[in-house]
């Protein structure tokens, strides 16, 4: 197996006629943890949503160029968009949680619509994904509760949790921290440092030092263009860029 | 912060009318439920809700037959036009881009601006005249296109509530899009999707210009579809303006089962949803 799990050659998407992403072309690799920082409104969650073929979803999205799941196309005429996500899971940038359905339902949805029936293991794999999730304590007593009733910052380790239901061998998270509490966020985390065993993670965020401890690498975005990527080591502490520079040292963005 | 006694002048005066709007709307319900009651009370009886009518001239009998009736043919109806309707609706929230879900809105919105008239003129042409015959089955088709269009803007209006991202988490988890809609839209909507179609529901049994020719309406109880059927608001509409002192006193108890029938309808419908969830399908609505 190659070393590159995932490869974006020249992925450019666009609202209608806004050009939200403008050509980027990246690599991922295996068990790395890869931050995307750039100013509001740059095309992160964009360009992360056309990771997955979840940008397609928005009435008038267009895109174009290739991204590369272990060297397959997942914008190929014959790729089917299902698959992909099966591979590709992504925790959004708001909470989401199925409205009217329990906490339990909410985080084993996936592979029990994927045809996994018993309920056994149904329970093992919720248990396992709310401990990962650092959820379990605090919900273990009221499973059969709505997912709705917890708080914002709960919702978003739910939706944590369900995604690593499916257990997807690339996670994209879209600033799956900026609703929780210092402690919280500090477990998500130790929790991607955790899953980088398992899984190749790419999450965006506004979170400098979190960038700088947890990722690997690091790619800074402005405009929809990437300005930098690198090493988290080199962008934190050597940008080649005067943007980076600037925007991590925060005079700029 | 004090209020200026002007702005809080303006906030009761506000408050008086929003008040006044109010009143006025419940008023009317309580001089109807009271006159139904004070007209009606003394025709109800066991005999009134167990038995067809006698022979004119005879005291007694009831609308025992009509009450069946109705419910025979809005019970038809339903099962015809709340899983198209359903159905439609969902074509509509979610596959709102197409040419087709363009085309059935605007049939719907039409549908919807139908008289009711117009539409039992539609379906005696339909049934009664290609079959020769009164029938129940002319009597819920035209109840059916009454419901329809109901429970279709329904359906697409309470799916509309379920956010867009909620459907982007469905599908992000490599689900079809169909178990989308199905296990996560459709289930999250449950509730209100149950309380809409019963609302539509009670709407139709109501009705009375489409049963006139097309179930026309008969003095007995009746199991064949293919026969005229009797209907509370056609009994109604034929003993209120009939000589006979006893078939008046009758309409107007008929009159007050059938507003039992939409308020019970309209209660059932209401406690589908729990008290939290009432708070909340209004909060989101909003
Ligand atoms: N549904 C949409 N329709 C039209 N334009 C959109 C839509 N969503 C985003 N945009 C535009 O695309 C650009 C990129 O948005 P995007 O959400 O990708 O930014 P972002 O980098 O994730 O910002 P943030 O850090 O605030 O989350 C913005 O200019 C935004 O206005
Ligand atoms: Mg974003």
């Amino acid at each position: 197996m190659s070393d590159v799990v995932l490869k974006v050659n020249d992925l450019k998407a666009w609202f209608d006629d806004f050009n939200a992403v403008k050509g980027i072309d990246l690599e991922y690799k295996r068990n790395t943890i890869n931050a995307i920082i750039g100013p509001s409104g740059c095309g992160k969650s964009t360009y992360i949503r056309c990771l997955n073929r979840i940008h397609e979803e928005v009435a008038g999205a267009k895109i174009s160029g290739e991204v590369l799941l272990e060297g397959k196309n997942i914008y190929a005429p014959d790729a089917d968009p299902v698959e992909v996500r099966k591979h590709i899971g992504m925790v959004f940038q708001k909470p989401n949680p199925f409205p009217a359905m329990s906490i339990f339902d909410n985080v084993v949805i996936g592979p029990r619509l994927w045809g996994e029936r018993n309920k056994k293991n149904l329970e093992e794999i919720a248990y396992k994904s709310l401990q990962k999730a650092a959820l379990w304590d605090e919900v273990k007593d009221k499973l059969h509760q709505e997912g709705t009733s917890l708080s914002g910052g709960q919702q978003q380790r739910l939706c944590l949790a369900r995604t690593l239901a499916t257990n997807p061998p690339i996670i994209l998270m879209d600033e799956p921290t900026s609703a929780l509490d210092p402690i919280a966020a500090a477990k998500v985390e130790d929790l991607m440092m955790e899953l980088k065993d398992e899984y190749t993670v790419i999450v965006v965020t506004h979170n400098m030092q979190q960038a700088a401890r947890v990722a690997d690498y690091t790619s800074f975005f402005v405009l929809g263009e990437l300005i930098e990527h690198g090493l988290s080591s080199d962008i934190f502490t050597n940008p080649k860029n005067q943007k980076t520079e600037d925007y991590i040292t925060g005079r700029f963005g | 912060m004090k209020l200026s006694p002007q702005r809080k002048f303006k906030n009761l005066l506000f408050k008086f009318l929003l008040t006044l709007a109010s009143v006025s709307v419940l008023i009317p319900l309580i001089l109807i439920f009271n006159f139904l009651l004070q007209k009606g009370s003394m025709a109800l009886s066991l005999d009134f809700f167990l038995n067809e009518p006698k022979p004119v001239g005879e005291l007694g009998g009831g609308m025992a037959h009509a009450i069946v009736g109705s419910l025979t043919m809005v019970g038809l109806s339903a099962l015809i036009s709340v899983p198209i309707g359903i159905l439609c609706g969902v074509f509509l929230s979610e596959y709102r881009q197409g040419k087709i879900a363009a085309i059935l809105k605007f049939t719907i919105d039409i549908l919807t601006g139908i008289p009711s008239i117009v539409i039992g003129i539609f379906s005696y042409l339909i049934f009664v005249v290609t079959m020769k015959s009164f029938s129940a089955w002319a009597g819920a088709f035209a109840l059916s296109i009454i419901i329809l269009p109901i429970v279709t803007r329904t359906t697409e209006e309470i799916l509309k509530l379920i956010p867009k991202h909620v459907r982007e988490a469905g599908l992000a988890l490599g689900l079809p899009k169909w178990k989308v809609i199905l296990h996560i839209v459709l289930k999250g909507s449950k509730n209100s999707l149950i309380t809409g179609v019963i609302l539509a529901i009670s709407r139709a049994s109501g009705e009375t210009a489409p049963l006139l020719f097309t179930a026309f309406g008969s003095m007995y109880f009746s199991d064949k579809l293919t026969e005229p059927m009797a209907s509370l608001p056609v009994q109604i509409y034929n003993y209120a303006i009939s000589p006979y002192d006893d078939w008046q006193r009758q309409a107007w108890a008929g009159a007050f089962t059938l507003i039992l029938i939409c308020l019970g309808l309209n209660i059932s419908a209401r406690l589908f949803f729990k008290r939290k969830e009432l708070k909340k399908f209004f909060v989101r609505k909003s």
